[in-house]
């Protein structure tokens, strides 16, 4: 037996197929239990989705999976396998702002932009989960609206999973309040 | 004297009785008392969600219509207040109100009809020391004709009474495992399957039973040894709320706060030889991955949602989550709670010092029945050792999706 097929044979692997950030990836041999943080940490280089408990309770390893019928949901990195995204269409924090030709960022998300100037980030560990989840939030809230009355119960709910260590909730709370009513069509008036 | 004067004296005279009771219970009675009552698991009917301990009001679903826990704080309006050591007596082995209304079987009154007067006693003492709480428990309204309750004087008379595992010549170590199990802890109430009039079957005594979707497993020694258990373990998951089998959930979880986990050693210890004899049949052991296919669609699943907490080998997660391997819902020979559980989660758990286990996320939404049954079937074969049997119609029955 060579080495390389020893290797094989201790480690399973199986083709992964992704797209993240608008990019279809290279299709790789993944091993079959390497869990997608890792992925996107040694195979596509994208650190910016943080490692923090490790077991899906802090929320900062959160990418959003695009769904076909358009609606996009939050999936934990850290506990779901890379294969479990095989054939699916994800973003992750390297993928909010716009880009130029060369790479370099125009514009952020709104959603960055509110974080920015509510000063929402210290050390910045959970960012990108919260970054992704509000997202997802502003996005859901596009596609159906919710009275303007509602919307500080639908943050709370929508982001209450997601654990912060240093600045506090408030910061990230406003943030987000003012992202989704910076968002035109997130809420109507209470009829 | 008019009939107000009359009232004002009964009253008086009334507070005189309990204060008396409850000043004459020495401290040792009323430990022995809470104990007996956690035993009992009174709390499970009659402390509401947060609500006050014993002040009633939780909603027991059962298949005729909702049954409420009445308040068994020592309150004279809405609670137990009134009732005198025989009345308490007589209500909690009889089922009967000092009125003479009947209750409804939902209190285990068949079960507790074996406890001694002075247990009784322990345990009125015991509530009758309670801080009284004046709140009236929402009304039971069952349907027709469930909702006569004179009744049920023929539901008694068919079947309460009834004493299942009556062995004179076991040990006292027994005897004490089945008053602990059969009378106080009434097992039986879930664990035993019930007949179409709502008693339980005692030809099945402790076989196990479908509740509200879950079952409730059957306790017999086989089956327990076939899922894993030694009495060892038994007394651990009752003491713990966890052990290497896994940990409870649902109903039992519930259970295990009110009243397992205060049990002592050597009730516990009665229980599991009760529950698998003197002289107890192996656990059964699952070679580990013996027969699932290493490539199995399943094992996909498991990879992709499960194994992140799990671990890819089954081993678990202390804190976070159980191990497969050995764990005793994938050995149940029907699938249903493994399945119920997938496809619902698990909320957090909390159980004895600090010992946590996170919430599980329920899968209805990642995984199709199909998938569903494909993970269930590679987690039957590699580590429950059992067939892989489930498809996905028996999933979307199992989950209520088979009418959409």
């Amino acid at each position: 037996m060579t080495t390389e097929q020893s290797k094989a044979a201790v480690i399973p692997t199986r083709p992964l197929k992704v797209t993240i950030n608008g990019e279809a990836q290279p299709i790789e041999d993944i091993p079959e239990e390497l869990m997608m943080l890792d992925y996107l940490h040694e195979y596509r280089n994208l650190t910016g989705t943080r490692f923090g408990c490790g077991r899906g309770m802090c929320r900062a390893c959160t990418v959003i999976v695009d769904k076909p019928d358009g609606s996009s949901e939050e999936v934990r990195t850290c506990i779901t396998g890379a294969h479990y995204f095989d054939g699916k269409t994800i973003r992750t924090v390297e993928g909010h702002a716009q880009r130029d030709e060369e790479g370099h960022i125009d514009a952020l998300s709104t959603v960055q932009q509110q974080f920015l100037e509510h000063f929402s980030f210290q050390c910045s560990y959970c960012a990108p989960g919260f970054v992704n989840a509000a997202t997802v939030l502003v996005e859901r809230l596009q596609r159906k609206p919710i009275s303007r009355s509602q919307l500080e119960g639908t943050i709370s709910e929508a982001l209450e999973s997601h654990i912060c260590r240093c600045t506090g909730y408030v910061r990230y709370f406003e943030a987000v309040r003012d992202a989704v009513l910076k968002t035109p069509g997130t809420t109507k008036e209470a009829s | 004297m008019n009939s107000r004067s009359i009232l004002v004296m009964a009253v008086a005279l009334g507070m005189n009785t309990t204060n008396a009771w409850s000043a004459s219970a020495d401290n040792s009675t009323l430990e022995q008392g809470r104990y007996l009552v956690r035993a009992a698991d009174c709390a499970a009917c009659h402390t509401q969600e947060g609500g006050t301990p014993y002040a009633g009001g939780r909603p027991m679903e059962t298949p005729f219509g909702i049954v409420y826990g009445t308040n068994i704080t020592p309150d004279k309006e809405y609670g137990i207040g009134a009732y005198s050591a025989d009345e308490f007596y007589h209500v909690l082995t009889e089922g009967e109100l000092p009125d003479g209304t009947q209750l409804y079987p939902a209190m285990p009154y068949t079960a507790y009809h074996s406890i001694p007067r002075q247990d009784s006693d322990a345990m009125y003492a015991y509530l009758m020391s309670l801080k009284p709480v004046n709140i009236e428990a929402p009304e039971t309204d069952l349907s027709w004709p469930f909702s006569m309750r004179w009744t049920l004087n023929f539901w008694n008379l068919m079947f309460a009474g009834e004493t299942p595992n009556n062995a004179e010549d076991q040990s006292d170590e027994w005897q004490r495992g089945r008053y602990m199990v059969d009378v106080l802890g009434h097992c039986g109430e879930c664990h035993t399957p019930r007949n179409a009039l709502g008693a339980v079957d005692t030809d099945q005594h402790l076989q196990g039973s479908v509740i509200a979707g879950y079952e409730a497993p059957s306790l017999t020694p086989d089956k327990l040894a076939a899922r894993g258990w030694t009495p060892t373990a038994l007394q651990t998951f009752l003491r713990e709320g966890i052990s290497d089998q896994g940990s409870m959930f649902n109903e039992m979880y519930l259970v295990f706060h009110h009243s397992t986990r205060y049990l002592r050693d050597e009730d516990l210890k009665a229980m599991s030889v009760y529950l698998m004899g003197e002289d107890p049949p192996d656990a059964r052991v699952v070679d580990a991955e013996h027969s699932a296919s290493a490539d199995s669609p399943g094992r996909r699943h498991y990879l992709n949602v499960c194994a992140g907490c799990h671990g890819a080998q089954g081993q678990g997660v202390p804190h976070v989550a159980v191990a497969m391997k050995g764990n005793t819902t994938l050995r149940l020979d029907h699938p249903r709670n493994l399945v119920k559980v997938i496809h619902d989660g698990i909320d957090a758990q909390k159980f004895n010092g600090f010992e946590r286990m996170q919430a599980m996320p329920g899968f209805a939404d990642k995984l199709s029945s199909a998938e569903i049954a494909e993970l269930v079937n590679f987690l039957r074969q590699s580590w429950g050792g059992l067939d892989a049997i489930i498809d996905a119609a028996a999933v979307d029955e199992l989950t209520g999706n088979s009418e959409e």
